[in-house]
């Protein structure tokens, strides 16, 4: 399951006020939910592969069929799926080995649960799932965790022991939680090319019908489902799911007035109001786990070794404005983590648009107003090349308000911007003056790659030896409180330095029929279609 | 043109292809990224994941190896396996190939049967009213964008009088062939437009070209009717240049209509083109670049053929 453009899930305010209610569904206490009827969805892209572990796309139509031991909820907490409890060291799950290097986790599965062909999940496919992925014939990308596993006990049908060979904070990010394989039918297999691609079996609410590439995939009710509502009805509400592939983002508009499609996400902002207006839809915000940062370049600009000069820039970019560009959907943020986050800061240092202070901080640093407007010191004028991805147009948008914002604080800015590979190889060696773009990371997220002295992600060259201790503590800590404690910190500390400035974080917008219940926008990568089961049809 | 020739004909094609494969090869890999590209944003696939699958697809050989060892895979009739699907190449493009032989080919045969006559009404008839008006929804034809009278069509009789569905190539779960030819009205008819536009107008300066000869004037001369004149004396020889037009056309089916394909979500070539593109999927582009130019050398093959047809002085020795 890849991040890439795609991947667009989230939750509005409201929404994340109701996440609470989105399980109580689950138990079945909003009113009068029936069985029955079909729920169309349009799909913005080309399916590859149905198989969780190799598609380059997020898992939509997979999450409906797929299930994990756990998966992250509306507010990308973790919610026991297959096993009976999220593993933590408080419940017993999590052990640290006496010389604190390894760990043991150990789930327990939910008893009487099946396979939608009938069979009996057991222990034995939870290690059958490490090994299938982990065997290097596999072709996939994501394998994540599997290397960080020495070996799996499985001393009862219902108990997987899994013995890791480090303490391994994030390892419910991918294994595991993208979906159990099948033991009995996928043993002795070639992964890269049994059928399972195009037919998974899982033990979700649905089971694949028929697949037709570049056309649709037809869901229907697993009559062996595990869950009942509270008052013991089976399972999903709905007796199927269809996904419509439909690429163009203007089909997909005229696809959901005309009523052919039901419920369809990543909704082009400017489109967002045509949808609105149409009788019998609504539109949901989700607020994905993704936030809009500009960032120095601080290896090879000098002017930017100044944090002043950093919070000149800071003082001088109007996030709201930005927002507005982007049709106001947007939410200007002042830290890098997420609000979604329950250990996101509200109390780390602001930068409120304040022009004012923007130039006062420029003066107080050397560059001095030139006869052009454009700030100069030592004979250097102000003006840098600031990157963006071509060809994303909501970026590109932002990045001509950020050029706007600036030029009033005297610093000219000039878009450089590169797509493909041109564009990661700049991201990743540093190639810039200024970059702005986007992260967008899993319910789990490791800091450490974007800020970090030694992160993969971190192309700018940031380098602060007290970010590094606060995020391997974070990063290497099993314990909720001291995570929190030390993240809390990292970001006070981060944005006291500021090398990057975070700007908004991006909804994903959401068109769905007003005749759905139940339906709650996840904000991760396992998608809106992580629990379809609770969805109904009024 | 006798067999032995068309053997022969058909033979020389190979050399071109080969030359073809080399060029396209080369291009395709002149062009930035790779097909392990779709990864890199993820900030969570590792180096050693990727340099691994690296070295499964056989991206860490030297271009020439890759490209020899794919050339004698590919003419031996071994296409490989997609990189983005993991499904044989030949699989891939079978599936994508009847929806697009459907929309092309009916479009194709559309167009034919509209610009053929309006482009000699035009010529017959030239300098008066009706010839104004076609010409003038020629010209309004080759200009319009395929995608923006595509979305207003969309929004006319899908969205607004609700009597065609807005896109796909069927009703889900229906396999009539009612209901494809429902859902072909709209794309067929998009993509017919343009080349009715353009073919009409070769059609009409050809015709009247032909119109001016001598021997046209000849045949009225000895009395024959006008319709004698034009469909059996002046029709076949102002033929030949709309044969070389529409060979031309004709080979572009088998490549798909991309921007039709995707806003019609029609299940052809073209899209799987475009997905194979951003994916860098080497192996069905190049699959699906070779089975155009060989579409495009049997098509010309075919309009050699259908030169000696229409004029019987033209032979092949």
């Amino acid at each position: 399951m890849a991040w890439n453009s795609r991947l667009a899930h989230s939750v509005s305010r409201n929404a994340l006020r109701a996440a609470g209610a989105a399980f109580i569904l689950l138990g079945g206490m909003a009113t009068a939910q029936q069985r029955g009827g079909t729920l169309t969805v349009g799909l913005g892209y080309d399916i590859d592969t149905l198989n969780v572990y190799s598609t380059g796309f997020l898992g939509d139509v997979q999450a409906a069929v797929v299930e994990g031991l756990v998966a992250p909820d509306a507010k990308a907490n973790y919610v026991p799926v297959l096993a009976t409890q999220v593993p933590s060291v408080r419940n017993g799950g999590i052990k640290v080995a006496a010389d604190g290097k390894t760990m043991t986790v150990t789930y327990r599965l939910r008893p009487g649960v099946k396979w939608s062909d009938g069979q009996p999940l057991t222990s034995a496919d939870v290690k059958f799932t490490w090994e299938a992925v982990k065997n290097p014939k596999f072709i996939a990308e994501s394998k994540d965790g599997t290397e960080d596993i020495a070996s799996i006990e499985t001393p009862n049908a219902t108990t997987v022991v899994v013995n890791y060979k480090r303490v391994a904070p994030d390892f419910m990010s991918t294994l595991f939680t993208f979906g159990i394989l099948p033991k009995h039918t996928l043993e002795g297999k070639d992964l890269n090319t049994d059928s399972y691609n195009e037919k998974p079996l899982g033990t979700g609410p649905f089971r694949v019908k028929e697949f037709r590439r570049g056309q649709y995939v037809i869901l229907e009710r697993n009559p062996f489902y595990w869950r009942k509502d509270s008052k013991g009805v089976q399972l999903p509400y709905l007796d199927g799911m269809i996904f419509k592939i439909i690429p163009d983002s203007n089909t997909l508009v005229t696809q959901l007035r005309t009523g052919e499609v039901q419920l369809a996400y990543s909704i082009p902002y400017s489109q967002v109001k045509q949808i609105d207006g149409v009788p019998g839809l609504r539109i949901v915000k989700n607020n994905v786990l993704s936030w809009q940062h500009l960032d120095f370049n601080l290896k090879t600009v000098d002017a930017f070794k100044d944090p002043n000069v950093r919070k000149a820039f800071a003082y001088a970019i109007n996030k709201t404005a930005v927002s507005k560009a982007l049709g106001g959907y947007p939410t200007p943020i002042n830290s890098v983590v997420v609000p979604v986050f329950s250990y996101a800061n509200a109390a780390v240092p602001r930068y409120d648009y304040n022009l004012a202070r923007a130039r006062q901080l420029l003066d107080a640093a050397g560059w001095k107003p030139g006869p052009d407007g454009i700030r100069v010191k030592d004979g250097k004028r102000m003006s840098f090349k600031i990157m963006a991805q071509a060809g994303r147009s909501t970026d590109e948008d932002a990045q001509q308000v950020i050029i706007a914002s600036l030029k009033q604080a005297g610093i000219e800015l000039q878009p450089d911007n590169k797509s493909g590979v041109a564009f990661r190889d700049a991201r990743y060696k540093g190639n810039y003056d200024l970059f702005y773009g986007g992260w967008i990371t899993s319910a789990d997220p490791t800091y450490s790659v974007f800020f970090g002295s030694k992160g993969v992600n971190n192309g700018q060259g940031y380098s602060n030896p007290r970010i590094d201790t606060l995020l391997t503590r974070a990063e290497s800590t099993l314990d909720p409180a001291q995570r929190t404690a030390a993240l809390r910190e990292f970001q006070s500390a981060l944005m006291a330095d500021l090398p990057s400035i975070p700007i908004t974080t991006n909804p994903s917008m959401i068109a769905v029929t007003e005749k759905l219940g139940g339906f709650v926008p996840n904000p991760t990568n396992m998608t809106n279609f992580v629990n379809t089961s609770g969805w109904y049809l009024k | 043109m006798n067999a032995a020739h068309l053997l022969k004909r058909l033979l020389g094609t190979l050399p071109l292809l080969l030359g073809v494969s080399l060029l396209l090869f080369g291009v395709l890999h002149l062009a930035p990224g790779g097909p392990l590209d779709v990864y890199a944003d993820n900030p969570s696939v590792s180096p050693e994941a990727l340099a691994q699958m690296r070295v499964a697809f056989g991206l860490d050989q030297p271009l020439p190896v890759q490209y020899v060892s794919w050339v004698t895979a590919f003419f031996t009739g071994e296409w490989g396996y997609s990189i983005r699907t993991a499904r044989p190449v030949s699989q891939e493009i079978l599936e994508r190939l009847g929806p697009t032989l459907i929309l092309g080919g009916t479009s194709f045969v559309l167009s034919l049967l509209i610009a053929l006559p309006l482009g000699i009404v035009s010529a017959v008839r030239r300098y008066s009213g009706v010839d104004y008006l076609i010409t003038f929804l020629s010209f309004l034809g080759v200009s319009m964008p395929v995608f923006w009278l595509a979305l207003m069509l969309q929004l006319l009789f899908a969205v607004q009088w609700r009597v065609l569905p807005s896109a796909g190539i069927q009703t889900i779960g229906s396999d009539s062939v009612l209901d494809l030819m429902h859902h072909l009205i709209l794309p067929a008819f998009i993509l017919a437009f343009a080349s009715v536009a353009g073919w009409s107008r070769y059609m009409r300066s050809s015709m009247v070209e032909v119109l001016g000869q001598d021997y046209v004037r000849t045949a009225r001369a000895k009395g024959l009717t006008a319709g004698k004149v034009v469909y059996r004396h002046a029709l076949r020889n102002a033929l030949i240049p709309i044969i070389t037009v529409v060979a031309l056309d004709f080979a572009t089916i088998l490549s798909g209509a991309v921007i039709t394909e995707t806003i019609f979500a029609w299940p052809g070539i073209g899209r799987l083109f475009i997905e194979s593109m951003n994916g860098r999927d080497y192996p069905v582009l190049m699959a699906l670049m070779m089975a155009s130019s060989f579409a495009l050398v049997i098509s010309n093959l075919l309009a050699d053929l259908a030169y000696a047809a229409v004029d019987p002085r033209i032979r092949y020795e």
